[in-house]
């Protein structure tokens, strides 16, 4: 299994664990990973309301053109929702050959060129469905038994390209990599609402009103602790916690942690590979038995 | 009458430039169902739904339209569009109204936002995200960049003690001018077709 990799910007900062235990993950896996050498941000969703929408795909298409030129004939995966999502429906505006013909007109400026034949595929796609769960469970050594998990896929890697590959309202990949490293995938409410993702740099408060419901919903359905594969979810219910505790008067302790990270874990890789000292609420205790 | 602020302007020169926008078919298609706002996470705190957002388009009151938090409040979590019977991808629909409000200098926190975000783009190719928040601040205005720093100053500090916010910026693409060509090329390429 090979792979073009696109970290994307938040793997450099706020998604630094994410970055380290898929690595560390992809090895134990028997993914070998090809990073996109000089990738650009993906623009997400905000570089189009500067530029407008052609210009931001085009942004977006540089790094399916280079990932062409250094590994042809391989998927793209992303680590990020957003990410995804971006360079998932830029690919998908290739098969229109009147934008194809003028995107790599911009593209040549770069001596770049696309043709349209990658695949973009999420992380959680590629461990359920290249890997496999059978493989995963293989490849556990310390099996998180007896922990409750709430998995929190967030929006946009399941809800921008519908039915890629899995289902929009009711996503089951998440949980099924949970119980494959033998802990215990809760239901929960709210699962389903947006955490408000890049809105929690300029409208902060907007975000703790949105975090507060999933982190009280993971709460009361027992959960030890919440996975998300999204680096905007980590962020903001991670960092938000104490802030949306204060303004409900609650006083939730429930780490978050990226799914890379909890299957290192399982994986027996130590405290150290899964990142976990990036994580705000302090995950030691919860995870005593693991890390 | 009691005065001109009673009388609502409506432009059908702005419903005409809305439809010729990227997404401008779409909102020719939608049909006022009105199964988006039911599913939106922020309609409570929208001054607009995105359902009125579309008739208020038709109807050409660009005030209305282009000075409503409803386009920057989406989260673009694409729900609505999942939901939507005819497929309306209302998040694009929505990006390309705050292009058209950045154009026309409709100025709020989530533009600048977008603008510093794109500056980074343009000058490294990639996101610092420590520095982002950082210029953001400076585009506020001190008052209310101090009184940013005052309130998030818990979040900030956690994210920079676990090593989340790196005080220099990782670095950039290996020759961002390159990218900036490819840029203006599609940005020309873009207003050709109009």
């Amino acid at each position: 299994m090979k792979y073009n990799y696109y970290p994307g910007c938040a793997s450099e900062g706020t998604a630094l664990a994410n970055y380290h235990a898929f690595l560390a993950v992809a090895e134990k896996l028997g993914i070998e990973l090809h990073e996109i050498e000089d990738w650009n941000c993906c623009g997400a969703t905000v570089t189009s309301s500067v530029v407008g929408e052609f210009p931001a795909q085009v942004l977006a298409a540089r790094n399916l053109a280079l990932a062409q030129r250094q590994l042809d004939g391989h998927d793209i995966v992303t680590t990020c929702s957003s990410c995804y999502a971006i360079l998932g429906l830029t690919n998908k505006k290739f098969a229109d050959e009147e934008f194809k013909k003028k995107a790599n007109e911009a593209l040549k400026e770069d001596e770049l060129e696309y043709n349209g034949n990658l695949n973009v595929r999420f992380l959680l796609d590629v461990l359920v469905n290249d890997v496999g769960v059978e493989k995963i469970k293989a490849a556990v050594e310390k099996p998180l038994n007896g922990l409750k998990v709430a998995g929190y896929v967030g929006c946009q890697s399941v809800k921008a390209l519908r039915g890629h590959y899995d289902d929009p309202e009711y996503p089951q990949s998440l949980d099924k990599i949970i119980s494959a490293l033998g802990a215990e995938p809760v239901e929960f409410e709210n699962s389903n609402k947006c955490c408000t993702g890049a809105l929690a740099l300029s409208a902060p408060d907007i975000t703790i009103s949105a975090v507060h419901p999933i982190i009280d919903g993971a709460a009361k359905a027992g959960a030890d602790i919440i996975v998300t594969p999204c680096p905007l979810c980590q962020m903001n219910l991670d960092a938000y916690q104490q802030k949306a505790n204060k303004q409900f008067q609650t006083s939730h302790n429930l780490p978050v942690l990226f799914i890379t990270q909890l299957m290192a874990l399982g994986f027996g890789l130590g405290r150290k590979e899964a990142g976990l000292d990036y994580c705000i609420v302090a995950p030691y205790q919860k995870l005593s038995n693991w890390a | 009458m009691s005065g001109a602020e009673t009388v609502r302007k409506y432009d059908p020169e702005f419903t005409k430039k809305v439809y010729q926008m990227d997404n401008g078919k779409w909102v020719k298609m939608c049909m006022q169902c009105g199964i988006c706002p039911t599913t939106c996470t922020l309609r409570g705190i929208m001054d607009h739904s995105p359902r009125q957002i579309i008739q208020l388009i038709r109807a050409g009151d660009k005030e209305q339209v282009l000075q409503s938090n409803t386009i920057w409040m989406c989260t673009s979590c694409y729900t609505c569009s999942c939901r939507c019977p005819r497929g309306v991808p209302m998040m694009d629909i929505m990006h390309d109204l705050r292009h058209l409000a950045e154009e026309e200098g409709y100025i709020t926190n989530q533009s600048h936002m977008a603008q510093v975000y794109y500056n980074d783009v343009a000058k490294r190719g990639r996101i610092w995200e420590g520095g982002l928040t950082l210029k953001y601040s400076l585009k506020l205005g001190v008052g209310n960049a101090l009184k940013l720093a005052r309130e998030m100053q818990d979040v900030g500090m956690e994210m920079f003690k676990h090593k989340r916010l790196p005080i220099f910026p990782p670095k950039g693409v290996k020759n961002p001018a390159k990218l900036r060509a490819v840029l203006q090329k599609a940005a020309a390429l873009a207003k050709e077709e109009g």
